[in-house]
């Protein structure tokens, strides 16, 4: 079936401003109107939300918790509490849009998901969702990802997936979702599973959708732990799923600050760095309109950040209308202040963060005396043991004469 | 002249009931002197047109042949401007042929719509084809597009719906982009029936002369294409074919030159499947 256009707004809008919007090749197309045409027809599916209900609360482990972090409150200042994605099956939030997006796909009688991955957590929530439901799963990733994150190239391969190592470019997370957008356009029997709330119209609405439920859950508990709402409710941001989940469920409060953390990396250079916000210019990248890190002439920068799920050169849209109508602001975090964020938390709380969730924390351990008695929510949007070599490598020359 | 020296080249096609041969080139890929070595090649050997390619980081539409050559053609350190100074060069040696050229969204649109096409155009450029921007945001280059009066040029593929392709043919000048078959560029290379039945329901949806690309490789497909095109668009092949060329030029060749000869060999072998 061939569609004519599409049923909801493609663009993000903030004042004059508009962000997202579909730029995509015309042989994307109708697997755009199909998916748009699918995801809305499962939205108002009784049975869909229903079984997508059952697969989060019995299969994922939703709710996860909202827990006050009153050691690591005390060490810094700040009424700190972590929403804890870091606990949901595969160790990271992302399971809640591969459920999603995978139920779609058999909805829309697709037998195989493609997905690209950066951390590898969005890949192995993709082969376990898949694996679950009974899809064939193909996953896209950078050939510097995979060195970085090994463990989760072995947890995709257990979970039965095939993973493509991709070696064009940067070789990371950009050039996974360039390789899985070309394969999905020659590939009718698959669905594509984005992971990001990015990409064209309508995947941003669709991830983002998928998500929420981290905000809705959040408030709901914070409300009943705390007797009111956050001052602010903070996240990492790469394409930006973790933050726009947990942004959905405040962005009406307007009592709560909204503040995304992005990879600061090593410097403000060209090239050092994965702050959009603050390197980047309006830009399409990946079939939509957002910020983007690029020269003078539209070619894309590359980008650098000890997390591999940061380490990409544009952001969701959302967020991009977001900041422009002034209602979430974009901070970053260096490599070595989301390691220190990482370090508190451990050593505080029993909890080792992902790196790309510490540098939310380690966004919070800088400004800790601005925000100085200050109700903090973080989300902790997933859990470290995929970063242990990294991290190691990092830490080990430190150790000798470290006193904290 | 800009988009009515493209117009007047494929409705002249059109009326001959003839086709002819649109090669394209990405540009500056072994260096801007030997893309203007090239494009004189192949107006010498009887290109129709050229699609200048416009180097992009990510060229998500295109296979593994031209993303090498657009990465090849940046490293080279290939800029807007340097393109933009090609094609006033072949213009001001008396380069003749439509030029379409052919960019991803972002370098036209970071650049700011109204500027980029104001400089192509004021360069000698006639047409833009931009294969991320489908016609849901034509929007964004209209006014600019117009205000230069360069050809916009879109695309429709198998599983564009029929009121897509009519849409997209209105605001086509020159000629319509027809994809025969669904995927990437450069990876398929038959049309096939279901092709032809596409050509066919494309045919009867509009009178906008057709530009017809599948991965053409040589002299047969020209001719399984020809009956229902204007132009048949030749890339991933001749691009390769030219690099290639110049890999194996000997250390005391012109490369430029060899990559010139081997560009309109390769023409002139395609035009033989527009006469079999």
């Amino acid at each position: 079936m061939s569609h004519e256009r599409f049923e909801r707004p493609t663009r993000f809008t903030a004042g004059a401003d508009s962000f997202g919007g579909v730029f995509a090749p015309e042989t994307l197309m109708d697997n755009l109107f199909a998916l748009e045409t699918a995801w809305i027809a499962a939205g108002e599916d009784e049975s869909f939300n229903s079984e997508l209900t059952r697969l989060l609360e019995t299969y994922a482990g939703r709710p996860t918790p909202t827990y006050h972090a009153r050691r690591l409150s005390e060490a810094w200042g700040v009424d700190l509490w972590l929403k804890r994605e870091d606990l949901l099956h595969t160790g990271a939030h992302k399971l809640n849009n591969t459920l999603g997006q995978c139920l779609l796909a058999r909805s829309m009688g697709k037998k195989r998901i493609l997905a690209e991955t950066g951390a590898g957590q969005h890949g192995v929530a993709s082969a376990t969702a898949a694996a679950l439901l009974g899809l064939e799963c193909v996953v896209y990733m950078g050939a510097l990802d995979a060195a970085r994150q090994a463990p989760n190239v072995e947890r995709m391969r257990l979970l039965g997936a095939g993973v493509r190592i991709v070696e064009h470019g940067q070789r990371t997370l950009k050039d996974a979702i360039n390789e899985a957008l070309r394969a999905w356009v020659t590939d009718t029997e698959a669905h594509y599973v984005l992971g990001s709330a990015l990409g064209p119209h309508p995947f941003p609405s669709i991830v983002a959708g998928y998500q929420e439920i981290i905000g809705h859950e959040a408030r709901a508990q914070f409300l009943t732990a705390h007797g009111g709402l956050p001052d602010l409710a903070v996240a990492c941001v790469g394409g930006g799923s973790n933050a726009i989940g947990l942004f959905r469920g405040f962005v009406d409060d307007a009592g709560v600050e909204l503040v995304g953390v992005e990879a600061g990396g090593v410097g403000t250079e060209e090239g050092q760095h994965a702050a959009r916000f603050k390197g980047g210019r309006p830009g399409v990248l990946h079939g939509c309109l957002s910020y983007l890190l690029q020269d003078e002439d539209g070619q894309v920068q590359a980008t650098r950040s000890i997390s591999a799920g940061l380490d990409y050169p544009s952001v969701g849209p959302e967020h991009a209308a977001l900041r422009a109508a002034g209602r979430a602001r974009y901070e970053s975090a260096t490599d070595e202040e989301a390691l220190a964020g990482f370090k508190d938390l451990a050593a505080r709380e029993g909890i080792l963060a992902a790196l790309e969730s510490s540098h939310a924390l380690g966004w919070v351990r800088r400004e800790r005396e601005a925000l100085a008695g200050r109700s903090v929510l973080v989300n902790l949007s997933g859990r470290g043991d995929k970063d242990m070599a990294t991290i190691l490598e990092v830490l080990a020359p430190e150790q000798d004469g470290e006193g904290s | 002249m800009s988009a009515s020296r493209l117009e007047a080249v494929t409705t002249q096609l059109a009326q001959a009931g003839e086709c002819g041969i649109a090669p394209y080139v990405t540009a500056g890929d072994g260096g801007l002197e030997r893309t203007l070595a090239v494009l004189q090649a192949l107006e010498e050997a009887g290109a129709a047109c050229v699609e200048l390619g416009l180097p992009f980081s990510d060229p998500v539409a295109d296979g593994p042949l031209l993303q090498a050559a657009a990465l090849r053609s940046l490293e080279a350190g290939t800029t807007f401007e340097g393109v933009v100074d090609l094609i006033a060069r072949y213009r001001s040696a008396g380069g003749a042929l439509p030029i379409l050229a052919f960019s991803y969204a972002n370098p036209i649109l970071s650049r700011g719509a109204e500027e980029a096409c104001s400089r192509l155009a004021g360069a000698g450029a006639d047409g833009l084809l931009i294969p991320d921007l489908p016609v849901e945001e034509q929007t964004c280059i209209a006014g600019a597009v117009q205000a230069a009066d360069l050809a916009s040029v879109f695309f429709v593929t198998p599983t564009t719906a029929d009121a897509r392709i009519v849409r997209a043919a209105e605001l086509s000048r020159g000629f319509l982009y027809v994809i025969g078959r669904t995927g990437i560029t450069g990876t398929r290379t038959e049309l096939g029936r279901e092709g032809s039945e596409f050509l066919a329901r494309v045919r009867s949806l509009t009178t906008c002369p057709l530009g017809v690309g599948f991965g053409i490789n040589g002299p047969a497909e020209v001719a399984a294409v020809a009956p229902h095109a204007q132009l048949a668009i030749v890339g991933s092949a001749l691009v390769e074919h030219v690099h290639q060329a110049a890999l194996a030029a000997a250390p005391d060749q012109d490369s430029d030159a060899v990559s010139a000869r081997a560009a309109a060999h390769f023409l002139t072998h395609l035009r033989e499947g527009l006469n079999p």
